[in-house]
Order: structure tokens, then C-alpha cells, then sequence
């Protein structure tokens, strides 16, 4: 099969900058898709020829029609469908036998009706693929092109947007015609506008490896209701992060999903697909919003101003209140109020009141007029401990909005550091927005809206001086035995490996496990526990068992070959009285590891982004407490210690209250090794070690218990 | 009634409700891609067809035929 990445990415110039555009199916009423799609290519004033192309008219809006697009002479370079799907594939065809390569399907009625729609998807791929046509769609909104040279608004939107540096590209039609509205309230524009629908043919990873090189995109946002490549949709963010410096927000809705209420291990349970992809996003520096208008704050930020050296702000305001919960705000996001130079303070005296508060947040008080604003933000800009303002405003009746705002607009075009402003209220300050938002100066109806979009746009750009390519997705070490063992279980149709099998599987990877025997005898349990020398502890070993411990079969703290013999008694006796019957494998002995931290390390095969690696404090309350972290495997050590850290019983394993540290360099290449062990057996569905304890530093770490779920 | 005497038919009753001329309806037309019947015609064709022929036709299975060809043997299976 051909490169069809490579075909689409030649393609997508020509979807995008067509020199002549093909409507097949349009037709003369308005108020229609067949009908409106060709009107706003016409209206729109597209660089290039349009050709109608109806079976029974003659001409469309004084357009010389076409019956077949085959019938034009002329070389067509984009053909956008609108006929119903039922004769999609029909127009499709003669796109190919025409030449077009470039084809957005408009038509709804495929994979979103059921079992036959999604057939008549594969057809058109089909066709797609014989004449090496890339098409976008089908069921979709079309596709919007700002750009001068091209003004192509091959959609059924109401609205062609203003032109601007963002790119917003969504699986969801009906949002798109929701987001032109709303941006055009702000004065946002667009670069690029795809909705994408199906996305049968050219998915979000196309179009972000084609945005990477668009010049007119500074920012790329996306609207996601599935993920059908993980994997890859992490791979192309981190090319464009990494090679464009192009921040990509994303919204993937479906956040409440609940997938996890079955699970058969700790893992299982606590990867829910939401933490997956919250992980996945996180580690390719995707940045995920939380709803629309989240989205755009945080776009503006990046599209209008420039990025914060560090993270120091000054904060202006002509109120008390607002200025104390904006500065709560964003200390609490990460960012530290700004210590003015002797020059700012001295600067500030001098212009400033009396009883205006010199110190940041700086106050110049309710009676501020454009003067005092001027005078503060000019001061806070020119110092060097200053990395970006926020400016806030409330309407006093002598306060010269207007005024302020197009003075704000001046005095930040004089210097290259951010500014955001939040003129509160909503009629009074309406105009005032209007020229902040028409100068490109962030506005945010709350003050504390600002933080997040500061922050965000500091946390990229730190992110980018220190990003590391992601690795391929293969195992580095491979084993044999391990896999041996697994298709053995899985040949005599076994789907649970407990801690004694799962042990001998993990440790082919160089996991740090425990001496350990399985006995099923008292007699055999005494003799193995003297072989590996006490304390030990002894567990049922039974591939009905997933909690241990709440059937009375785990006894800890055994000290000689009696109290071994007397555990194995006790523990059988206690597990048939609570499960009557139950098929017990035998008994493990195992060594007794020193005490130490307990932490959780799991794999969960997730089906949009592969091998899915968890860490956690671990122990029997690891659901209770879900303090978790994920990461996508393959995982290099940097990212295994950015796992440990990220949870927040981290400072436990860092040494707190006087405690020596752990070992958490072994913890870190036992996560590696782990990862290697997800990506070296696909069917491997779930597996815990709960507990794998840590020990001081350099003393290591070993797992204390182990299991498998397979495919 | 033979297959050539219901296509006629059928050529008459789409000439009709598509306005078109009988010559530019080929036996293999397709109603929506050749003939440009919109989703109301479509409708209007099922109709139309069930009173020329004086049958009641399954609407659903009537709306997946797409050709004059298709057409002649869905409703000879009526007659």
C-alpha cells in the first residue's frame, strides 16, 4: 500500500489552495447544503474557478453548470461532494477519472447511521485509494482557507471568519458553526477551518503534519470526539511542537466515560480512558482544555503576545478586591508576583498618589484615569524583574475607559512582553474590550481567567527548550521464555496469571523479584521457607483470587519451619471456609522483604494508545487513595522520574520528616523495564505489582507481588 | 406486462415528476446522480410510481433503488 501520509500532505495544499473548485450535486435552493456550499464559495470570492455541477441545471447563480464533472474541460483541482451518500461513491469516481485529488465529501449518512453506512465508507476509501485521491469528510462541515491568495469557504458555515493565525480543526460540524460565532463576538480570526467529520480518509494527524509547514498557523486547535491512533496523534504532536514550535490545544469530549467498573486489577481500575489520554496529551506536550471558551483564552495568548521569559508578573488594577484574588490565583497556578526594581518603586512613587499601593499588586486606586495607568504599566514593563503584566480594570464613574484601553494598546506595542487585561463588568467596559480585542491585546472577563493562559504559554515554551524526541514503540529487550509462558497459559485458555507466574514472567525482564517457592504441602512449605531463609511470608496462589488478603491468604512475618507448616494449614483452612471449593494452586513462600515504601506499578493495554504504564503509592488502599501517575510506554528514565514525581505522595519517596530517601533510581529503571515488558507482549491486557517495595536508597527495590490478566 | 412495457411506464411516471424529457432517462439513469432528483422527488417517484402501477410498495426497500433498471425490477416483483 502506497504512503497515503505522503499523499495527503501533497493533496492538502491543493484542498487548501485550489485554482479551481468542482460542487458536485449543488443545486439552485438556498437555504440547502448543495445549494448554500456553492454560494459561499461564490461569495466568498475564492481565488480561482468554480464550476457548478448539477445533473439538471443549466446555470447556478449565473455559473455555467455541468451535468458530470467529467463534462469540464478544464483541469479541476478540488471537487467538493454534496450529493447524498448514497451516490457519494458514484461522484467519487468520476472525481478520479477526472483527475481530482483533492476531494472534501460533504455527505452524511456513513459510518455515524450503522453497519451499511460504514460499507459505503469503505467504498469511497476504495476509490480513494485506486486514483490516489485524499479526501476530508465525509459528514462534515467543509473546509475554510482565509488566506488571500486562496478565500476559500467550501462549507455550509454561515460565516466566512476574519483572517488570523489560528487553526481550528474539529471532528464535530455543528460546533464549528458555534465556534465562528463566538470567535467573531472577540475578533478572533483563523487561519485554516476544517471540520473533518468521519474523518475516513485524511484524519487530525494529517492535517497537524500539514498545519506544521502552514505559515499563515501559529496555533493549532482541535476538537476530538475519538482517538483512533494514539500512538500516532502523539507523534505528530511532538514533530509539530518540536519542529514548528506550534502549541496544539485539544478538547477531547467523552471525559465522564466510564470504562474501568470491571476491571480485574488495580491498574484496570485506575486507567480510566480519561487519565489515559489526560497521560498521552501530557506527554506530547499537547495542551488539553477543558471547554471552548477555555480553549480560545489560552489561543489568544499565545497568538497575540509574546512569551513570558519566566514567570514573574506585575499585576496594575484600579481595585483592591480584584487585584488580592487575581494574585491568589496566580500563586496558586504557579506564578510569583514580581519584586519591583528600587527604579520601579522610585517610578511609581513619583507618579502615583499617595494612598495608591506601590508594591504588587499595584494599586492606583478607584479614581484612575488613563494617566496613572500609563505611568504603572510603563514602569512595570521597563523592569527587568518583570516578565508580564496583568492589567485590571473596574468602571468608576471617572474612569476614561476607552481611553485606558487604547493606551494600553500603545504602550504594549513599545515592549516585548506580555500584557493580558480584564476589564471587568460587561455593558460600561463593552467598548473599552472592543479596542483591546481589536489591537490583539488579550482580555479575559474574570482577572484570575489570566493565570492559566500565562502559565500555559510559560510551561510550552519551557517545554520546548528541553523536549526529547518520543522513541518508536518497540521493545529494546525481547524475551522468549516470557512469551513461551504465555502462549502455555494461554493454550489451555487461562486469563489470569497470579503473583507466582507473574513473578517468573517479570523477572525474564530483570525486575527485581524475591526468592520465593510454590508448596503444596505444609511439609514442602517449611522445607522451602528454611531454602530461602527467614522471616518469609506465605500466599494462596489461586487464579480465583484477586485480593488476597480480604480471604484470609496472605501471612506475613514467618520465622521458622513450624509457624511455615502452621500458615499453610491456616491459610487453606481460612480460604476454603470463605470460598468453598475454590481450585488453590498451591501456596507461595517468598522472602521477606525489609520494610520500606510500598508503591504500585501496573501496565494497561489501552486500545487508542497501546501500553499505558501506571505508578502510585501502592498497598491495599492504592483505589482509595488513586494517587497515580501515567505515561505511555515507551518510557524513557527522565519520564519515569517525572511519573514519581508527579504524584503527590512523591516527597514520601524523597526523603520527608527526616526519613533517608528511597531508591528511587531503581524505582525509575524497574519502570523502564516494565515499559520494555508492556511493548514485548501484546497480550498482555492488565498487570499489577502491588506491592513493589522501595527501599532507602541504594538498597533497592523488589517486588513483593505480582499479576497478569491476559488478552 | 412485460419488463419492457414497466420501464416505459417508469420512464413516463420520472419524465413526469422530474420534468424532463423521456430521451435524456437511459436505462441505467440513476435517479439522483443522473437525473438530479432531490430527497422530495425521491419521495414524490415512490408515489408516483405506486398509483401508475396500482401497488403498495415496502418505502424503505422502494428508497435503496437508485436506477430505472433497479426501478423496473423492484416493481415488476409487485405485478
Amino acid at each position: 500500500m502506497k504512503d497515503r501520509g505522503k499523499l495527503h500532505h501533497k493533496n492538502l495544499q491543493t484542498l487548501f489552495y485550489p485554482k479551481s473548485v468542482a460542487v458536485i450535486g449543488t443545486n439552485k435552493v438556498t437555504g440547502t447544503v448543495p445549494g448554500d456550499i456553492f454560494i459561499n464559495i461564490l461569495h466568498a470570492d475564492l481565488q480561482g474557478i468554480i464550476y457548478p455541477v448539477s445533473p439538471r441545471e443549466k446555470s447556478i447563480g449565473g455559473v455555467k453548470a455541468y451535468k458530470y464533472v467529467i463534462d469540464i474541460e478544464e483541469e479541476v483541482d478540488l471537487a467538493v461532494i454534496v450529493f447524498p451518500s448514497s451516490v457519494a461513491k458514484l461522484a467519487l469516481e468520476q472525481c478520479g477519472q477526472k483527475g481530482i485529488k483533492s476531494v472534501i465529501i460533504i455527505s452524511a449518512g456513513f459510518r455515524e447511521v450503522g453497519e451499511k453506512g460504514q460499507a459505503k465508507e469503505k467504498e469511497l476509501l476504495e476509490i480513494a485509494e485506486k486514483y490516489d485521491i485524499s479526501f476530508i469528510g465525509p459528514n462534515c462541515l467543509g473546509v475554510i482557507n482565509t488566506d488571500p491568495v486562496s478565500r476559500l469557504n467550501a462549507s455550509f458555515a454561515r460565516k466566512f471568519p476574519a483572517e488570523g493565525n489560528i487553526a481550528f480543526l474539529s471532528q464535530s460540524g455543528a460546533l464549528c458553526t458555534a465556534v465562528l460565532d463566538y470567535a467573531q463576538a472577540k475578533n478572533i480570526g483563523f487561519s485554516k477551518f476544517v471540520s473533518f467529520g468521519n474523518k475516513t480518509d485524511i484524519s487530525e494527524i494529517d492535517l497537524l503534519y500539514y498545519l506544521m509547514e502552514d505559515k499563515k498557523t501559529k496555533v493549532i486547535l482541535l476538537y476530538l470526539e475519538e482517538i483512533t491512533d494514539g500512538p500516532g496523534l502523539m507523534k505528530a504532536a511532538r514533530d509539530v511542537i518540536e519542529k514548528s514550535h506550534k502549541p496544539i490545544l485539544i478538547i477531547k469530549s467523552g471525559r465522564t466515560e466510564e470504562g474501568a467498573s470491571a476491571a480485574a486489577s488495580h491498574t484496570g481500575s485506575l486507567a480510566g480512558k480519561d487519565e489515559i489520554c489526560d497521560a498521552a496529551f501530557k506527554q506530547a506536550g499537547i495542551i488539553r482544555c477543558e471547554n471552548i471558551e477555555e480553549m480560545f483564552n489560552i489561543a489568544i495568548a499565545f497568538v497575540y503576545q509574546p512569551e513570558p521569559k519566566l514567570n514573574r508578573i506585575a499585576i496594575i488594577t484600579n481595585a483592591g478586591g480584584p487585584g488580592v484574588l487575581t494574585t491568589d490565583a496566580a500563586i496558586k497556578s504557579g506564578i510569583h508576583l514580581a519584586q519591583f526594581s528600587e527604579e520601579t518603586t522610585l517610578a511609581l512613587k513619583r507618579s502615583l498618589p499617595s494612598t495608591a499601593n506601590i508594591n504588587n499588586p499595584v494599586d492606583v486606586i478607584g479614581d484612575a484615569r488613563a494617566d496613572r495607568y500609563v505611568a504603572a504599566i510603563s514602569a512595570a514593563f521597563k523592569d527587568e524583574n518583570v516578565d508580564g503584566l496583568f492589567v485590571i480594570l473596574t468602571p468608576q464613574s471617572m474612569t476614561d475607559i476607552n481611553t485606558i484601553a487604547k493606551e494600553i494598546a500603545t504602550v504594549a506595542s513599545q515592549f516585548d512582553k506580555p500584557i493580558y487585561t480584564s476589564f471587568m463588568g460587561e455593558a460600561d467596559v463593552a467598548s473599552g474590550i472592543q479596542i483591546l480585542q481589536k489591537h490583539n491585546i488579550p482580555h479575559y472577563i474574570l482577572p484570575e481567567s489570566m493565570c492559566k493562559p500565562f502559565m500555559k504559554v510559560y510551561q510550552f515554551h519551557q517545554q520546548i527548550s528541553k523536549s526529547e524526541t518520543i522513541t518508536e514503540a518497540a521493545a529494546v529487550y525481547k524475551s522468549k521464555e516470557a512469551k513461551k509462558r504465555i502462549n502455555s497459559a494461554l493454550n489451555s485458555n487461562k486469563k489470569f496469571l497470579h503473583e507466582f507466574e507473574a513473578t517468573q514472567i517479570v523477572s525474564e525482564y530483570k525486575l527485581p523479584v524475591l526468592k520465593s517457592g510454590l508448596t503444596t504441602s505444609a511439609e514442602e512449605a517449611a522445607e522451602v521457607a528454611k531454602t530461602i531463609g527467614f522471616p518469609v511470608v506465605m500466599k494462596v496462589m489461586s487464579e480465583k483470587i484477586v485480593h488476597k488478603f480480604d480471604v484470609g491468604g496472605v501471612i506475613l512475618n514467618i520465622n521458622s519451619e513450624i509457624e511455615a507448616a502452621e500458615a499453610f494449614l491456616k491459610i487453606t483452612d481460612s480460604v476454603q471456609k470463605i470460598l468453598p471449593g475454590i481450585k488453590i494452586d498451591g501456596i507461595l513462600v517468598s522472602k521477606q522483604v525489609p520494610e520500606g515504601l510500598e508503591v504500585i506499578l501496573g501496565i494497561k493495554k489501552d486500545p487508542s494508545f497501546g501500553d499505558v504504564i501506571m505508578f502510585g503509592i501502592g498497598g491495599i488502599f492504592v483505589e482509595i487513595f488513586k494517587d497515580v501517575s501515567f505515561r505511555v510506554a515507551p518510557i524513557q528514565k527522565n519520564v519515569a522520574f517525572e511519573m514519581i514525581q508527579e504524584i503527590k505522595a512523591s516527597k514520601l519517596l524523597l526523603g520527608a520528616r527526616g526519613k533517608k530517601p528511597a531508591d528511587i533510581e531503581c524505582l525509575a529503571e524497574t519502570i523502564v523495564k516494565l515499559s520494555n515488558l508492556a511493548l514485548d507482549n501484546p497480550n498482555i491486557k492488565e498487570l499489577d505489582i502491588n506491592p513493589l517495595i522501595v527501599l532507602e536508597l541504594g538498597k533497592g527495590c523488589f517486588v513483593a507481588d505480582a499479576k497478569i490478566v491476559l488478552k | 406486462m412485460n419488463q419492457e412495457e414497466v420501464k416505459h411506464r417508469i420512464k413516463k411516471v420520472v419524465a413526469s415528476v422530474l420534468k424532463l424529457d423521456m430521451s435524456e432517462i437511459t436505462d441505467n439513469a440513476n435517479f439522483i446522480f443522473d437525473l438530479g432528483a432531490d430527497s422530495m422527488q425521491s419521495m414524490l417517484l415512490i408515489a408516483a410510481f405506486e398509483e401508475e402501477f396500482e401497488i403498495e410498495m415496502d418505502v424503505d426497500k422502494a428508497q435503496e433503488v437508485q436506477t430505472i433498471s433497479g426501478a423496473v425490477e423492484f416493481i415488476s416483483s409487485y405485478l
